[in-house]
Parts: structure tokens; C-alpha cells; sequence
């Protein structure tokens, strides 16, 4: 089974708190509900992404420092 | 008399009439759109909702379901074939105002600070925001240049950007006015109360923010206060100091006069000083020296 | 009676028509960046046309109502519940007390609007609750909605009832690329025919920077007509001599990336500005998001007039049919 994790505002999704920190989440990392696995900047604020299922990350449909949209797809959960 | 050939009139949409007196920056542009928008409020048209002078130009407000666009410019047009040329040349044609003592610290340690932060987005990485209008202004030294800002006072030309920002355009011959371009790219950072110029135009950054004006200096004194805590602003039941067509005299203080303006501050206890003026557009073209001096005397009798 | 604010949402804030009279010191109005939602909003909860209401953005806020009331959510298309049970947009609804108003994922348009009976009861600053943040006057405390907040309702209500409804005809759809009608002028004289050309047959794209101060498009690089400066302008092409900014007006900083200015926006500046969108249009504008795409249709003065009466017959229409 699988869970996508999607964007809940438009903006630039960051999969780092900061450029040259690690990853929220490694792919093929193990996550709970609730876990932060990105941000998403938006109004000059960063509002974290939250894991809204536990799972192990698959495949990401978006890259660091890309915009996205409201419903973009991010990322993929095997659950 | 006046430099403009006819003011340019356009509409920015439905709701604003813009009328530009020249593309350049002078005295006598600016008077022109002053005489012309102190006419246009005293005559109280309805539908002219809010009267914007700026610097060479102004700008109109207006509701359009009141008063029809193209009729408020017949009313403008009309008002500047009556009081247009008459700012300059005409003795009779005086703005009721007042001069105002605002101490600055040039080359002071704050907004020093911030320009090294910057130098990226300078024009001249190695030196300093004064170094450079200095040296593009054809002053031998720095010094000299401070002297030159200081040394006559300002008209305050035009008021926004954000709430309580007086765009000053100094009240000296056209070969005596300094002129420097803006960053190349804006900061993101200007301390409150910063004193920059860009353009033609010096201005105190009423809040902190993003700004691409050059850093010259800092006012220790607010010019803007939103809890009208300083007795100025609680008397005049104002958010901001500064009005249109205020004169400014920028009295230079050092680092013990900034200090001390400052705990007048913190005490709530801070006033400006200032002096009724009746500034006379004509007279001043005249004899500029001379005016500034009766103005200053005037302020500090 | 009073509303709890339990998740703020995004830049949640205090609106109404705007703060009028002091754009000259450099006040920018403020006030409902839709303003059809919120009139519409405040015409079907049964209050006095300028009671102020929230206006959130992209999320919708999660609040608490401590007594019986009536609302209306308005603006973006956005599921919205009452204690987790679905309730309508664009119609009014009896909230009882201690239920929460929360909403769902957005699917169009960008800004809803929540209307409340008797209105947001903050004290109007310069005669207007509207928030303004970036000096923090107005609204709630002059910044947006924060957790834990508690607002308290006003006496704006003036025939308060559930179960007003806009009728289908008057719901605004939110098209995949928005319209934006203006006016070309005030300094496009600056820019190149065809730069002018290219304004309007980009699809502009909305960037990250869109906000209530301004939207920032990319899309198309345009250019300048070489001059000498005037003097008092700047050295940069696109600088002119600081001049006063009509709402909704165009400026294109460095000939990328033009800029409408909002509500919230800077009364004036130097950048050469080349049209005003037409005010009506800004109610679309608001409803658009970052991602999205916008064209720039150019209109004359006589039609932006017929948009606007246009506008207001349907607003008097819809008002009389709810009253």
C-alpha cells in the first residue's frame, strides 16, 4: 500500500531546515504520523510538512527548492 | 518661472488621476504641482476623494461614480492654466508652513553596520555609501560632502512609501544639489530612523525594512510613533511628524548629541523644534541663500 | 460572545472596505483584497455593509464560536465544517455555541472570508479596522491572527438569519488563467512596443512573492527605451522621479518580474509604472495563488467604468435579493 503526502499551501518546498543541514528524512527512511519531512515557504513564513501516515519513504515527486502548489504531490509513503 | 511645457495627465485606472508637471526633478516643477493641489483642495470638488503632491508630479484620488475621470482632468486643466506658472513667479503665492530642526548623525556606527553587510549590492564594494556620493559628486573629500548635505536645509517634496516618509529635496541651486543613484539591488535591511538618499531626494526610513537608498546617516529622533507615545505626536493626534511642505533644516550632532536626543525619547519626552514660515516659492528662486538663512534664523532665534 | 482562535491559519487578519484619507501621508487603504467576497459575505450574514471580517489565505482558520451566531464563508473555493459536518459556502449558517468552524484543502481560488454577524469588534485606527501589518496598526493588535486570540463581535448585525443564499449565477468561478483587465499608461511610454506587446500575450506565472503588499509575476523579460535620466530619477532604466503608486498599478523593477501593488502596498516609489488594474479585477487577482497563471488584458477608461457600474448593479442586486 501507499500514502502521498501533499502540499496544503503553494510555495517553495525545502527538504532541509537549512541549506547546508541533513535532510528531514533520508529516502528509504522510516516515518511516523506527524514526523516533519519538509518546508514549505510561503508569505516569507516556513511552515513545516508533516508526515499525515507512518511509512518508509519511496519515491519524491518534487526536488529541493522547487515551487509547488496546493495538492502537489511531494512524496510517496510505502505503508 | 516654471520649467514644465504642460502637465502630462493620465488615468491609473478607474480610481486615480496622475498628472505629471515634468520627468525631471527642479523646485519650480514641484511648486507648480504644490500650487496646484493646495487650489484643488481648497476648492473641495466632490468626487475628489484624495490629493497626493509628490515631488515633480501629484496624483488624484478620485470616486468615480461621483465625478467622471475625464472630467476631474478639465478641472485640473483648468486649475493650471490658473495657478500653474504663478507658483514661481508670482510674490503673492506663499505656502503657509513651518521649519523644522532634525538633528542627524552622519557617518554614524548603525547604519555603517548595515551598509558593510551590503556591499555586494553597492556600486563600490570598498568603500563606504558617503565615500562614494562624495567622490560621484565631485567633492575631494568626504567631509566636504557632509558639509554640503547639512549645509542648507530641505523641502519636504513628497510624504509615503510607507506611512511617515518625507521624500526632502534640498533647497539649493540646481548645480548644488547632490544626486546619487540607488543600490544596484535593494537591501533587505534599513534600520529605523535611517538617513538616505537616492535620487535627488534625502529621506529618514520612518520603520525599519528593505530600502536601495544610499546610507548616509541616522535620526535619533522618531518621525514616526503608531502608540503616539512622544508629546508632538499625541498633540497633533498623528502617527506621523513630518507634512507635506514642511522645511527641514538637518542639524548635524555627534555621537553625545544623538544620546541625548535619545533619552529624550526614552523619557516620552522628545519635541521638535520649529518655526512658522511663509515660504514664498518666488522669492526663494530669487535669492536661495538668502531665504534659508531668514528661515534658519528664524528657527533658532 | 466572542470568537476563540484555535490554528490561525495563514496571515489570518481583521478586513473591511479600507482606510481612506491618507494615502498622501503614506497610508496604503488596506482593507478586503476581494472585495466582492466580503460584501457578499457581509450582505448574507445580515450586517451593515463595511463591518469588518477575516480574510485568510491559502488555509482557512480553525475558531471557536462561545455563543449562538450566524456566518457566512465566502471567496476561495474551500470545504469548510461546523464540528467536523460539511457546511455551505456562500450562504448564511446558524453556528451554536461552542461549535468550531474549520476547513479543508483549498481546490480554487486563493482567499476565503468568514463573516460574522455584528462584525469584528476591534477599534477602527484612522477610520478603519482593517489590518495593516507592516506598520502593525489596525485589526487584531495590528498583525494577523495568532493561536489562543479571542475576538469579540460587534454591533454590525442588522437582520441576522441562516439559510441566505447567493444565487449559483452570482458564485464567482475561478478560471485556470486568470484576466486581469487594465489600464496601459502612466510611464509605459518607458517601456518598447514590443516589450508593451509582450506584457500583454505573456501567460505570466505567479512567483512565491504574492502577497496583500503586491503579486510578482515571471513569465517574459521586458525592456526599456534607452534614455538619458532625468535628473532626480536614479541611474536605472526603470526608475522615474518618485511619484505616487495608484492601487493596482504595474511597475517592473529591472525589466523581469512585474509587480501589481495590493492593498497593502507602498503609496510611492521610483519605478517606472506601465498600467493600473482596473479596481474590480483586484478581486480576481486575490483569488489567484502562487503556481497560477495570469494574463493582462488591455482596456480603455470607458470600459474599466462599465466594469466597475457593471459591478456595483450586481452588488445593489445581490444586496436587495438578501436583505
Amino acid at each position: 500500500m501507499g500514502h502521498t503526502i501533499t502540499a496544503k499551501t503553494p510555495g517553495v518546498f525545502y527538504r532541509k531546515p537549512s541549506p547546508d543541514a541533513e535532510p528531514y528524512v533520508a529516502d528509504g527512511a522510516t516515518v511516523a504520523e506527524g514526523d516533519v519531512i519538509g518546508l514549505i515557504e510561503v508569505m516569507k513564513t516556513y511552515r513545516e510538512v508533516k508526515a499525515d501516515a507512518a511509512g518508509t519513504v519511496s519515491t519524491w515527486h518534487v526536488d529541493d527548492e522547487d515551487e509547488v502548489t496546493i495538492g502537489q504531490e511531494l512524496v510517496e509513503l510505502d505503508t | 518661472m516654471a520649467e514644465h511645457e504642460g502637465i502630462r495627465y493620465d488615468h491609473g485606472g478607474d480610481e486615480f488621476v496622475y498628472a505629471e508637471v515634468s520627468t525631471a526633478m527642479s523646485l519650480p516643477a514641484h511648486f507648480t504641482a504644490l500650487a496646484i493641489t493646495r487650489r484643488l483642495a481648497e476648492e473641495a470638488i466632490p468626487g475628489v476623494e484624495e490629493i497626493c503632491p509628490s515631488n515633480a508630479s501629484y496624483m488624484v484620488r478620485v470616486d468615480p461614480d461621483r465625478l467622471h475621470p475625464r472630467d476631474l482632468v478639465r478641472e485640473l486643466q483648468r486649475i493650471e492654466s490658473e495657478v500653474g506658472d504663478k507658483a514661481s513667479a508670482d510674490p503673492s503665492f506663499t505656502i503657509d508652513t513651518r521649519i523644522v530642526d532634525v538633528p542627524i548623525m552622519l557617518n554614524d556606527p548603525w547604519t555603517h553596520e548595515v551598509l558593510m553587510k551590503f556591499r555586494d549590492r553597492h556600486q563600490d564594494p570598498n568603500g563606504t555609501d558617503l565615500d562614494y556620493g562624495a567622490r560621484i559628486n565631485g567633492y575631494d573629500t568626504t567631509e566636504a560632502f557632509i558639509d554640503a548635505l547639512a549645509g542648507s536645509p530641505y523641502l519636504v517634496t513628497m510624504m509615503g512609501f510607507v506611512p511617515g516618509l518625507p521624500w526632502c529635496f534640498q533647497l539649493v541651486p540646481r548645480e548644488r544639489q547632490v544626486e546619487v543613484p540607488k543600490y544596484i539591488r535593494p537591501r533587505t535591511e534599513t534600520p529605523e530612523r535611517a538617513f538616505g538618499f537616492g535620487g535627488a531626494f534625502a529621506v529618514i526610513y520612518p520603520v525599519k525594512g528593505a530600502g536601495g537608498y544610499q546610507l548616509f546617516g541616522s535620526a535619533p529622533a522618531p518621525i514616526f510613533d503608531a502608540a503616539q507615545e512622544q508629546p508632538d505626536f499625541a498633540e497633533n493626534d498623528s502617527v506621523v511628524f513630518f507634512r507635506h511642505g514642511d522645511v527641514i533644516n538637518f542639524r548635524r550632532v555627534d555621537e553625545a548629541g544623538y544620546d541625548e536626543v535619545r533619552e529624550q525619547v526614552a523619557a516620552k519626552q522628545w519635541r521638535y523644534r520649529t518655526a512658522p514660515v511663509d515660504f514664498s516659492p518666488s522669492r526663494f528662486l530669487a535669492d536661495p541663500d538668502g531665504t534659508n538663512a531668514a528661515m534658519l534664523e528664524a528657527l533658532y532665534r | 460572545m466572542s470568537i476563540l482562535v484555535h490554528d490561525p491559519g495563514l496571515e489570518t487578519t481583521v478586513q473591511d472596505t479600507g482606510r481612506f484619507g491618507h494615502y498622501a501621508i503614506g497610508f496604503p487603504p488596506s482593507g478586503a483584497l476581494d472585495s466582492f467576497a466580503y460584501h457578499v459575505g457581509n450582505a448574507l450574514v445580515g450586517n451593515a455593509p463595511g463591518a469588518a471580517a477575516l480574510e485568510a489565505v491559502y488555509l482557512g482558520p480553525t475558531l471557536e464560536f462561545t455563543a449562538d451566531t450566524v456566518i457566512a464563508v465566502t471567496g476561495a473555493d474551500i470545504p469548510a465544517t461546523l464540528d467536523g459536518e460539511a457546511v455551505p459556502t456562500w450562504e448564511s449558517v446558524a453556528v451554536r455555541a461552542g461549535q468550531t468552524l474549520a476547513f479543508g484543502q483549498l481546490t480554487g481560488g486563493a482567499r476565503p472570508y468568514v463573516a460574522v454577524a455584528g462584525g469584528i469588534d476591534v477599534p477602527a485606527v484612522y477610520g478603519s479596522r482593517s489590518t495593516y501589518t507592516l506598520v502593525g496598526m489596525g485589526g487584531f493588535g495590528g498583525r494577523g491572527l495568532a493561536e489562543g486570540d479571542e475576538l469579540t463581535l460587534g454591533d454590525d448585525a442588522v437582520s441576522p438569519r441562516a439559510g441566505r443564499r447567493l444565487s449559483d449565477d452570482d458564485v464567482p468561478t475561478y478560471p485556470e488563467i486568470a484576466e486581469l483587465r487594465l489600464l496601459v499608461g502612466l510611464h509605459s511610454y518607458r517601456l518598447t512596443p514590443d516589450s508593451l506587446e509582450r506584457f500583454t500575450d505573456t501567460a505570466w506565472k505567479v512567483t512565491p512573492d504574492a502577497n496583500r503588499v503586491g503579486y510578482r509575476y515571471r513569465g517574459a523579460e521586458l525592456e526599456f527605451v534607452p534614455r538619458e535620466q532625468p535628473f532626480g530619477a536614479g541611474s536605472d532604466p526603470a526608475n522615474v522621479t518618485d511619484c505616487g503608486y495608484p492601487v493596482g498599478s504595474v511597475q517592473v523593477p529591472g525589466g523581469v518580474e512585474p509587480i501589481v501593488l495590493l492593498q497593502d502596498a507602498v503609496t510611492g516609489g521610483g519605478y517606472a509604472t506601465l498600467g493600473t488594474v482596473v479596481s474590480v479585477d483586484r478581486d480576481r487577482l486575490a483569488q489567484t495563488k502562487t503556481g497560477d497563471r495570469t494574463r493582462f488584458v488591455a482596456v480603455d477608461l470607458d470600459e474599466a467604468l462599465t466594469i466597475r457600474r457593471d459591478r456595483a448593479a450586481q452588488l445593489d442586486r445581490i444586496r436587495t435579493a438578501l436583505a
